[in-house]
């Protein structure tokens, strides 16, 4: 039987038409208890995903993310809230009929958490031998997932003799094998390479696309949520800081949490330098950032910008261009540079922290 | 040094020890095993939490482990008879060796299976697998080469009991040693008795260890 075939079916990510809701989190609240009192990890969180997009959820460690995500599986119990998946409600579940539902979703996480004393191929058919599926069948199954995450040729191996990125692999997998309509990852790349890192989500997105799952992903790393995520939510202090689309929150993020994340990957500079006057991010769009704008403003002004940051990132196929400047503190030079900025359809916005 | 008759005493003997400590190994690994799977499973931070459960079983264990083997074994005496009939010899030595050894063994197998990484067994749950299946599947096949080795300690412990109990009349190397060796005062023949436990330590320590690393497909 090909799991594929009959999956493929399910439309792709993109074509979805759009709002149909795979995950709500309806005031999800979640508190440990402590010593003294408890400790407040989620405060009344709302959250709808969509079915077939990926999902991102960012923050910096302590946010309260991970738990968040495990909220959605019930790993962890909300002290407050309901949990639904594809309109069903998982939070009033009896354990028995939980476990069920969640062969409907699967997970990765940092550290693999495969089983060392079993080969990938018995890793993968793991949770089909939970869900009952024949033997044979799940053998079948399980060479076919390893397949297609590339490990066609590693079915005998033992994790300890797999590299980190194929690990992973292993996992995505085994996550995948009982069909889930979810794919959870919790930092699943923070423990890997660039280059591994980019190799997993590639993957990531080709089985978003072919096989129309939903994924939601945990990290703390901007580029992350860039390179596979359509929607993003930020998660500060137990609260969602922000949310939408990936592209507006990098254009123009609305929050201090936000900011942080999209213009420094979440390093708290402020705490060090203090704010600072004149200063201003551009970001320039698709094509242009060829264009040397920045040179040009300079010497048409006959003044000079001091270059505190720059990167380039791409969104979605298009580049973007982000540079953080300081401008001149004669008022009537700096208002000249902006308006030449302006003109030239790169977005600035004043920033006081950098 | 040895009269004629020796050998032959000190053949039975020695297989004598073998016996009573296999046997009391098997017997002490059915009751510890359960145990200490029980003792994992209803900790607070286990698959099904069972405080009382857990803390109960936990003090009787260490009632047990703190009474020294000699004075648990006179103590159990009246059990001893009517389980076995006896309270000498090895069948005997056997009932107060399993006695004395599953606690210690529960608490092997509690420390075996702790040594799984707790996030391997949040993925199972992630799956939707039960705690039986949990158990099952994951706790002890992940905890199999540290198992073995945890048996290999308890037979070598067993062994040194068992050797003990041959104060008590309980047969084996060790009665012959005590024997011969401390009562009548023949220390050659209590040094070969104890050369010759050695040896069996030694081999039955280093045959677990084996299987082990064999078994064991973390490298």
């Amino acid at each position: 039987m090909d799991i594929f075939l009959k999956l493929g079916k399910r439309k792709g990510g993109k074509d979805m038409e759009k709002k149909e809701i795979m995950i709500h989190l309806e005031g999800i609240s979640k508190s440990f208890p402590q010593k003294r009192g408890s400790l407040e990890v989620l405060k009344e969180i709302d959250l709808q995903i969509e079915k077939g997009e990926v999902f991102g959820i960012i923050g910096m460690s302590g946010a309260g993310k991970s738990t968040l995500v495990r909220c959605i599986n019930l790993l962890e119990r909300p002290t407050k809230g309901r949990v639904y998946l594809d309109g069903a409600e998982l939070t009033c579940l009896p354990e028995k009929e939980l476990r069920q539902q969640r062969h409907s979703m699967g997970m990765i996480f940092q550290q693999f958490h495969l089983l060392m004393q079993r080969t990938a191929l018995e890793n993968v058919c793991f949770p089909l031998e939970i869900s009952g599926v024949p033997k044979e069948m799940a053998r079948a199954r399980a060479e076919e997932l390893l397949d297609l995450v590339g490990l066609g040729e590693r079915l005998g191996a033992y994790p300890s003799q797999l590299s980190g990125g194929q690990k992973q692999r292993v996992a995505i997998a085994r996550a995948l094998a009982t069909e889930p309509k979810v794919l959870l990852c919790d930092e699943a790349t923070s423990a890997l390479d660039p280059n591994t890192t980019a190799g997993v989500l590639r993957l990531l997105k080709d089985i978003n696309e072919r096989l129309g799952i939903t994924i939601v992903v945990i990290t703390h790393e901007m580029s992350v949520i860039q390179e596979i995520c359509n929607r993003v939510a930020i998660i500060d202090d137990g609260q969602i800081a922000e949310m939408g689309g990936v592209e507006e929150i990098f254009r123009a993020p609305k929050t201090q949490p936000g900011r942080e994340l999209v213009y420094h990957e979440g390093a708290r500079r402020e705490a060090l330098e203090g704010p600072m006057e004149n200063c201003y991010r551009v970001v320039f769009r698709g094509g242009i950032s060829g264009d040397p704008i920045l040179g040009g403003m300079m010497v048409e002004c006959n003044a000079v910008a001091n270059i505190l940051s720059g990167n380039t990132r791409m969104l979605d196929g298009r580049v973007y261009g982000q540079m953080m400047i300081q401008l001149p503190e004669d008022k009537e030079m700096r208002e000249k540079m902006l308006a030449y900025l302006r003109e030239r359809e790169v977005e600035v916005e004043e920033v006081h922290y950098v | 040094m040895f009269k004629e008759g020796m050998m032959a005493l000190v053949g039975v003997a020695f297989w004598e020890s073998i016996y009573m400590t296999l046997i009391s190994t098997f017997f002490a690994y059915l009751i510890g095993l359960p145990l200490g799977l029980i003792l994992v499973m209803t900790d607070g931070e286990g698959v099904r939490p069972m405080p009382i459960v857990h803390q109960t079983l936990g003090i009787i264990i260490n009632i047990v482990r703190s009474v020294p083997f000699l004075i648990l074994f006179v103590t159990i005496m009246p059990f001893t008879k009517l389980a076995v009939g006896t309270t000498i010899g090895p069948k005997a030595a056997i009932v107060g060796l399993l006695v004395a050894a599953a606690p210690f063994i529960a608490r092997l197998v509690e420390s075996s299976l702790k040594e799984v990484e707790k996030g391997v067994i949040e993925a199972a749950q992630s799956m939707g697998a039960s705690p039986l299946q949990i158990l099952v599947k994951v706790l002890i096949p992940e905890a199999k080469p540290s198992l073995l080795v945890g048996s290999a300690i308890a037979v070598t412990t067993i062994l040194g009991y068992s050797a003990m109990a041959g104060f008590l009349g309980g047969g084996g190397l060790g009665a012959i040693a005590i024997n011969y060796g401390v009562h009548r005062g023949q220390r050659d023949i209590m040094y070969v008795m104890v050369v010759l436990l050695v040896i069996i330590v030694q081999v039955l320590q280093e045959f677990g260890m084996q299987i082990a690393k064999r078994t064991d497909k973390r490298l």
